[in-house]
């Protein structure tokens, strides 16, 4: 199973677990329904059109309402800690949460407990609470943008707001030394997937591949870029793709979409991804070993 | 007695006297905010010697709620070393017809013919996708402040995007 958790921006909403499917142009599970907007709607909505393509599973997912005063991350990481054990999910993806650090630590000391522990993937809120409480380690993957490497690198701050000023202005041309500090630092996770002008995937310290074409850098401006990248790489590792490889087809792949919608800064989302099965049959097999026909339910 | 669950404080509301401090402590505490009565720490001690530790990320919130109830403050400053000021780097950027705004780590779109917000980006704390529903789609000088609707630090930078968004289309139209 491919868990994925996160809030969506709608005060009063519950916490609603369930198998998630596109009802319209909107996200629906257990009788909810939710937009594809930039965020927690936007990753799901990415991984759910690659898990639709490569014929498996659904995600899981589990989602409440918090417009930011943290009551919908709290019922989130409560349902979290007390049934992964017996959800007994393959992959975890933890996406925008408020960083409580203490929520992040108390959910993963429940992950230790389980029989066979999840491969744990984080962006966004997660990924800054997993680096201030020094947990980094324990997750598989990290998505960051480039001021979120910056972060990562920045052995003293505990959120993006507050980077030191020249690691921040380093974020454009030094990314491979920003990659190296985060891991000098532990504050990476094993693989990180680093989204921008140029992508860079690397593993252990290590930059294993960069990826910068197709170049469309109208997408730095489009809210949810970033996130379908999360959702793609967590996709593409449920179904075994080796977790470089997989930053690699999502990186390919989104600026590929990106491409293909010819965007402005205007442009939605959810237009990029609706180009993902297209850009997956045109390009799939080339980028990856992933030649079959897909199969349905398989 | 319930357990605190998510509390990681690492910001710091300094007061001019102790009763400050407790009357921010109840209005907190009653709007469901984790909060810590505590000494702060020497080099804090601007005021009185009774801070409130607080959840650093939620400083937005917290300091329009103390404001909205009129309970005085003299500050709210970062306990983590080495970062207690917030970035103040802003860069923008020209795409045909329209200009990204970059404060921090928050991106703000704008289209240059019309003022409309086209997107917003960056960040990862729940307000900012709430925060790009309310502000998509709206004029720069009618949307909401996002440091007014927000209630994070993602929030307070992409509210110096906003600004400095108005500032180049005041600009431009002068």
């Amino acid at each position: 199973m491919l868990l994925i958790a996160g809030t969506i921006p709608q005060e009063g909403m519950p916490l609603v677990a369930g198998r998630v499917r596109l009802e319209g142009s909107n996200l629906k599970a257990d009788g909810y329904s939710f937009p594809r907007i930039p965020g927690t709607g936007a990753m799901i909505s990415a991984a759910l059109s690659a898990t639709d393509y490569l014929g498996v599973e659904p995600p899981f997912i589990v989602v409440a309402g918090d417009i930011g005063k943290g009551d919908g991350t709290r019922l989130i990481y409560r349902y979290l800690s007390e049934n992964v054990s017996s959800i007994k999910p393959d992959i975890v993806t933890l996406h925008y949460c408020q960083p409580f650090m203490n929520l992040l630590a108390q959910f993963l000391k429940s992950v230790e407990k389980s029989e066979k522990p999840p491969q744990l993937i984080a962006d966004a809120g997660a990924m800054y609470a997993a680096k201030a409480a020094g947990l980094a380690g324990k997750f598989s993957v990290f998505t960051p943008d480039p001021s979120e490497i910056a972060f990562l690198a920045d052995p003293k701050a505990t959120h993006p707001a507050y980077i030191s000023q020249h690691l921040f202005r380093s974020e454009v041309e030094d990314v491979p030394n920003l990659i190296e500090s985060a891991y000098k630092y532990n504050s990476a996770a094993s693989v990180l997937v680093v989204k921008g002008a140029t992508d860079y995937i690397a593993r252990d310290g290590n930059i294993m591949a960069t990826v910068n074409y197709p170049d469309v850098p109208t997408l730095e401006a489009i809210g949810g870029t970033g996130d379908t990248i999360t959702g793609l790489v967590s996709a593409f590792v449920y179904a075994g793709v080796d977790p470089v490889e997989a930053g690699i087809i999502a990186a390919k792949s989104n600026r590929t979409a990106g491409k293909e919608v010819k965007p402005t800064p205007a442009t939605k989302v959810s237009d990029i991804i609706d180009a993902f099965p297209s850009v997956f049959k045109k390009h799939l097999c080339e980028w990856s070993n992933i030649c079959t026909a897909p199969s349905r339910g398989g | 007695m319930k357990k605190k669950t998510s509390f990681d404080g690492g910001g710091l509301v300094i007061f001019e006297d102790v009763s400050q401090a407790i009357q921010a402590e109840k209005i907190l505490r009653a709007s469901g905010y984790e909060v810590k009565l505590i000494a702060p720490p020497p080099k804090y001690r601007l005021g009185c010697d009774l801070g409130l530790e607080i959840n650093l990320v939620e400083k937005a919130g917290v300091q329009r709620l103390l404001e909205e109830k009129d309970a005085p403050f003299m500050d709210i400053l970062s306990t983590t070393e080495g970062s207690e000021e917030l970035l103040s780097i802003v860069k923008t950027t020209e795409y045909n017809g329209y200009v990204m705004v970059k404060a921090g780590n928050m991106k703000l779109a704008f289209d240059r013919s019309t003022g409309t917000i086209v997107n917003t980006s960056g960040g990862g704390c729940p307000d900012i996708p709430y925060l790009h529903a309310e502000m998509v789609d709206k004029k720069l000088d009618e949307a909401p402040k996002p440091k007014e609707l927000g209630f994070t630090l993602c929030a307070l930078m992409l509210d110096r995007a906003l600004e400095e968004a108005l500032t180049l289309w005041n600009g431009g139209n002068n």
